[in-house]
């Protein structure tokens, strides 16, 4: 209970760039310490069986920690995504897309109690360097950014999304800078009226 | 300010959950949304700006890259940033070599008492979080002054039992007493939160 002392000292607004700074550092990849060539040369350096039995000890709890991390992520997923699936008020808008010469699509789950979208991109084209998927809502005023995607691996995508305040008419989803735009400027993928 | 928005356990059911899975844009929703109280609650303690926005980086960090350590069967989410938050600033505090110095400092340019953390300005209240500020300054300020005392010394400047009773000239014994009775009524008396931004 203590831990809300923590609520005594006022609010105080962060200086606008420290939430860009936050989620670059917190989004970056993390770097790997050492790896499997540097456990090997630190074996090799090592020469004994306890340098082996440390290599083992240190990979076995680094696995086994990825693997809780993993199966938590999982749990998660399932949880959103079991609450999309059976929400009563839940539409289910599927969207063929082609991309780069390949086929792929969009799925999105709309769940209009909850003003939430569970989008699934699958069989995209990764992205060129300097770009992104940008996915769009249509609104009454117009399109605003949904959610920015750069995609630089060949794997499905999968995101939740809160809905703009005064309803969604559409999605749409376009090519844009790395950065993302204020509005659609690049290659359509898609625009369609729900 | 930021803006205000109205949250409910289920959004904030919604926001852990997202965080779990690795959604991104959650990270960015919660920093929009508690942000301003963890910056708040740290540079109470480190009383610099600039440290205490590395510390809140530190923060939501640790958030987004341990956020499967949350139980939420064992309690809400804020409790948990926040214990981070402190954590994280105390470490800052250490490290610092000025310590004794500044902690002599800050003794005299703030008086130990509540008065000494004003509750935020009326025109913040639309910001989620602010029932409960408010509660934990009603909390705090019905414990007696002495306890709201060893309270504060322990909880902003991460003092030790030790420190405490150096620091007030008082028996071992009475300062230990004074924060289990504190910490029991303070537990009685924010019990009932659940969260945040209820």
């Amino acid at each position: 209970m203590t831990d809300w002392l923590g609520m005594l000292a006022a609010p105080r607004n962060p200086r606008p760039d420290l939430k860009g700074r936050v989620l670059a550092r917190a989004l970056a990849p993390r770097r790997r310490r050492g790896g499997p060539l540097a456990a090997a040369a630190l074996i090799t350096l090592a020469g004994g069986g306890g340098g082996g039995a440390w290599w083992a000890y240190r990979t076995i709890d680094a696995l086994t920690a990825q693997r809780a991390v993993l199966a938590a992520r999982v749990q998660a997923l399932e949880d959103t995504v079991a609450t999309f699936i059976h929400g009563p008020a839940t539409r289910l808008i599927q969207i063929p897309v082609s991309t780069g010469g390949r086929v792929g699509s969009v799925t999105i789950f709309a769940d209009s109690a909850r003003h939430r979208w569970l989008v699934r991109c699958d069989g995209l084209a990764p992205n060129a360097h300097d770009q992104a998927y940008q996915l769009w809502f249509i609104t009454e005023r117009g399109m605003s950014t949904a959610a920015v995607m750069p995609m630089d691996e060949d794997r499905p995508m999968v995101m939740a999304l809160e809905m703009p305040p005064g309803g969604v008419l559409g999605a749409a989803m376009s090519i844009e800078p790395r950065a993302g735009s204020a509005s659609p400027s690049g290659p359509m993928v898609f625009h369609r009226l729900l | 300010m930021t803006s205000p928005k109205r949250l409910s356990q289920e959004h904030q059911r919604s926001l852990e959950l997202r965080l779990k899975a690795g959604d991104e844009h959650a990270l960015g929703e919660l920093f929009d949304l508690v942000a301003p109280w963890i910056l708040g609650s740290v540079l109470h303690i480190l009383h610099d700006e600039d440290e205490a926005e590395e510390v809140v980086s530190d923060v939501f960090v640790q958030v987004w890259r341990h956020i499967h350590q949350h139980d939420a069967g064992r309690g809400p989410l804020m409790p948990w940033i926040l214990s981070i938050a402190r954590n994280r600033s105390l470490d800052a505090l250490r490290r610092r070599r000025r310590w004794w110095r500044k902690s002599a400092h800050l003794e005299q340019a703030h008086a130990v008492d509540v008065g000494a953390i004003p509750p935020a300005a009326p025109h913040e209240a639309a910001v989620p979080g602010w029932p409960v500020h408010r509660e934990v300054h009603a909390a705090l300020a019905a414990l007696s002054e002495e306890q709201r005392r060893v309270v504060l010394l322990s909880y902003f400047e991460g003092l030790s039992h030790g420190e405490i009773a150096q620091r007030l000239n008082q028996p071992l014994g009475t300062v230990k007493t004074r924060l289990r009775t504190a910490h029991q009524r303070l537990t009685e008396s924010l019990g009932h939160l659940r969260d945040w931004a209820e």
